[in-house]
């Protein structure tokens, strides 16, 4: 680079005149401010993770998984307590959308989110004390109707934000749909016991054995709080709509399981079993069913194949492992039998139209077969019970009419879960009754306070998809598998079917994390700058600074960045970062001017002084 | 007697053709047209890197050019900066008479550029034309293998199309033809390759009147 004509300040000048110091000496680089040479600027710009955007309540799935990857523990804890109150239990019975919206899913194999979250829940019961506290409070009283996965997330958020809360519960233990939908061995009871606790513990009152409607009135959630959440989920068994269905030995999903969960079952299966419907309680029963001591079972299914049931495919696969069979395209039109179940009489059916969501055709012309069982359970969905509700606020599909934040009308009652979810599309899984439990919360909060309502809204383009990322960093790495029990031992025992990862299997699942579109401070922006232009002041999440004033807008390490935070910003959408550049490409007034003017005068002067 | 200056500013390599051509075919048709007139490069700046903040020079008057031996254009009355970016990084503005013209390859407003000008009370008028929306240009780092190849060195020795102002610079002569009537639009209008995005310029451009200067 050619100095001519480079001012150099007072304090750079050395004694031999004329020398400028080079960019590698200390403070050589102020000479030349390189960065006028951008058009474009890196910036850092966190984006959405797909895992985040798919949760059910958005966990910060890549900030628990970032935090285990470097052992923070209880970090992580703390995170993922911010919007899932019971870790353990999603730890365990959680569809994961996260998994399925995985990136790393479309390059070999989705992280084992579930399995890291289970890790953390895990670790979190072990904890002597919780990380969470209650908010300071604010000496206002809410009531919570029904304690399932909507009724908790959204007493725990209440807590935490410092209201009064007091949960009802009709049955005799707490729980809901997690303690009575759920079997021992995906969910032990002791561990959802202990997160029970830790509700208490943070200052809310359960009050089991208490019915809406019929111990307390919708007229006494008025009077004596300031607003309430009905949480109240799907309590009612739906009915397959088969002739003689009376009968003895015909049962329902639901209240199979819950009996079985509450502990006051007094059910006795014969050797054969059928077990109709497609869904995740339809599973959950047909392997119940073997534990309680069925012989053969059969689901049977109005869809064609597995891939349209509309169940986990992990739960289908230890099903099938476990020795269920499957019939599909078939619906029961009849229970035959004397008083008592002898044999289901079964016709050919299909969907209309899209699966679970559209009226059944059964072919009642083809012949119909004859299914030898000696009980059936019947699993085809649950509706709600809302004897007590007052008119306005049911809708056809019998469930609450809620506007989008769940307010009911302009009352200060507020409805979350199964019991406003059914037939919105969403599935009816815990991890969405939770989040909608968490923003009703904090949409009546806001109400309290006298705050506008506001829906949560995500601009689509910053959900990161893999074109935004640079795979070259990631080499291929396989899932670390969930140990599970040998099917053969399955049938008899009520043991946990899935194992628990080991401290050193998180920590290797969690490092497979792309952190998609987050900064995880890999430093790779900072090694491949060719200018020293990234600074890396501390080392930790996100905390570079970019010298503006010397980068030169290569995009080097904007396309180098693994997980695609940096971005490239038109330079001129900043009005900062204007350089002037007044080194050597600097225009030298006078120096030429005077070579003009001698030459100029070159025709006056005599040829000696020439 | 009249004596124009007008200065180029331009991107070592990528874009440094581009800066050629204009001060070429401006000094070229004030030659046409009788007037004294002459154009060269400043390698100063070291145009051979890529990127690098170049300089090309035209003057053209109407009587002999006295400082022809100086190598740089210390008043500018016509300023041209070939790539947007530029307009934050230099004092280009610097020795400019009252009465000047800035003209800006970009896509922003007059309105939104004025703000980075240095000194923008000397210019009359700020003339901003997307020159790479009118020539269809293919920016940059697409066409780096090519550019390579095509430009070994800046002096067009090794150039696969010889032809003036086959790209972004047609529109930017007509820019500054059209706002500062330098040299007359019929004598430069034949050498120009471009004639489609130069014809388009000459109905876009967004010239934003700055301080007038009294006769």
């Amino acid at each position: 680079m050619s100095t001519k004509g480079t001012r150099i300040p007072d304090w750079l000048t050395v004694p031999f005149a004329g020398i400028t110091p080079a960019p590698s000496q200390e403070k050589g680089q102020d000479l030349f401010p390189t960065g006028n040479w951008r058009a474009i600027r890196p910036v850092y710009r966190d984006k959405l993770p797909p895992c985040n955007n798919a949760c059910g309540t958005n966990e910060k799935i890549q900030g628990y998984l970032d935090l285990v990857k470097r052992g923070k523990y209880l970090d992580a804890y703390a995170l993922i307590k911010e919007d899932m109150p019971f870790p353990s239990v999603t730890g365990r019975v959680c569809y994961h959308p996260c998994e399925q919206a995985c990136n790393r899913g479309q390059y070999d194999e989705a992280i084992s989110i579930r399995a890291v979250e289970r890790f953390l829940g895990d670790l979190g019961q072990a904890l002597g004390r919780d990380v969470v506290k209650a908010g300071p409070p604010n000496g206002r009283k809410v009531a919570i109707v029904g304690s399932g996965p909507a009724g908790h997330s959204a007493a725990y958020q209440l807590a935490r934000l410092g209201y009064e809360v007091t949960i009802f519960e009709k049955s005799p233990k707490a729980g809901g749909l997690n303690r009575g939908g759920i079997p021992d061995w995906v969910l032990p009871s002791h561990v959802l016991d202990r997160e029970i606790e830790r509700l208490v513990e943070i200052g809310v009152t359960i009050k089991t054995n208490v019915e809406v409607g019929k111990d307390v009135t919708w007229d006494d959630l008025k009077k004596n709080y300031d607003a309430c959440v009905l949480a109240v989920g799907l309590t009612e068994p739906n009915s397959a709509r088969a002739e003689g269905e009376n009968k003895d030995g015909v049962l329902y999903g639901l209240p199979f399981l819950r009996d079985i969960g509450m502990g006051t079952s007094k059910v006795q299966l014969g050797a054969r079993v059928a077990v109709i419907g497609g869904g995740n309680t339809a599973i959950d029963c047909a392997r119940e069913a073997l534990r309680q001591g069925a012989l053969e079972v059969t689901m049977i299914t109005v869809e064609a194949n597995t891939k349209e049931m509309p169940a986990v495919p992990e739960d289908l696969h230890d099903m099938a492992e476990e020795g269920v069979e499957l019939l599909h395209g078939r619906a029961m039109t009849a229970v035959l039998g004397n008083g008592r179940l002898e044999a289901l009489q079964l016709h050919p059916a299909r969907f209309a139209g899209a699966i679970n969501a559209s009226p059944i055709i059964i072919d009642r012309e083809a012949p119909a077969e004859r299914f030898v069982v000696d009980n059936v359970i019947i699993a085809v969905g649950q509706r709600a019970s809302l004897g007590w509700l007052p008119d306005e606020f049911r809708t056809e599909l019998g469930t609450i009419k809620i506007d989008r934040f769940g307010r009911l009308g302009d009352t200060n009652f507020f409805a979350a879960g199964d019991v406003v979810q059914l037939g919105s599309g969403q599935p009816l899984m815990v991890v969405n009754a939770v989040g909608d439990g968490k923003r009703v919360a904090f949409h009546l909060d806001k109400v309290l306070r006298g705050e506008p309502l506001q829906p949560r809204t995500i601009p689509v383009d910053v959900i990161v998809d893999l074109d935004r990322m640079n795979m070259t960093y990631f080499p291929h790495f396989p899932r670390v598998q969930q140990a599970l029990l040998p099917p053969a031992s399955r049938r008899r025992t009520q043991e946990e079917v899935i194992q628990a990862f080991s401290e050193e299997q998180a920590v290797e699942e969690a490092s497979r994390c792309f952190s998609c579109g987050t900064c995880n401070a890999c430093d790779n922006c900072y090694l491949v700058c060719p200018e020293p232009c990234i600074v890396r002041s501390v080392r930790s999440n996100g905390l570079y600074k970019i010298l503006v004033d010397y980068c030169k807008g290569c995009r080097v390490c904007i396309e180098e960045c693994p997980t695609g935070c940096l971005e490239g910003v038109p330079e001129l959408d900043f009005d900062s970062g204007v350089v002037r550049m007044d080194t050597a490409f600097a225009i030298t007034p006078g120096l030429h001017g005077r070579q003009a003017e001698e030459l100029r005068n070159l025709a006056q002067r005599t040829a000696k002084d020439i | 007697m009249s004596y124009t200056e007008l200065t180029v500013w331009t991107r070592g390599i990528i874009m440094d053709k581009e800066g050629r051509d204009i001060v070429n075919s401006v000094a070229a048709a004030g030659r046409l047209e009788g007037k004294f007139a002459q154009a060269m490069e400043n390698y100063v700046d070291n145009p051979d890197r890529t990127n690098a903040p170049t300089r090309k020079y035209c003057r053209v008057s109407d009587g002999v050019i006295e400082n022809a031996l100086t190598y740089e254009n210390e008043h500018p009355n016509i300023v041209v900066l070939v790539e947007e970016t530029m307009v934050k990084g230099w004092d280009y503005m610097r020795g400019m008479p009252p009465g000047g013209t800035l003209v800006i390859n970009t896509h922003y407003s007059p309105e939104y550029i004025v703000r980075f000008v240095p000194g923008s009370e000397r210019l009359s008028q700020l003339v901003c034309v997307d020159a790479a929306k009118l020539a269809d240009h293919k920016w940059l780092y697409y066409r780096l293998g090519e550019l390579g190849l095509d430009r070994l060195s800046t002096e067009g020795a090794a150039e696969r199309n010889k032809a003036i102002a086959p790209d972004i610079a047609a529109p930017l002569i007509a820019a500054v033809v059209k706002t500062t009537a330098i040299v007359k639009m019929e004598t430069i209008e034949p050498m120009i390759a471009n004639k489609k995005a130069f014809s388009m310029a000459l109905d876009e451009l967004h010239i934003l009147p700055l301080n007038p200067v009294a006769a």
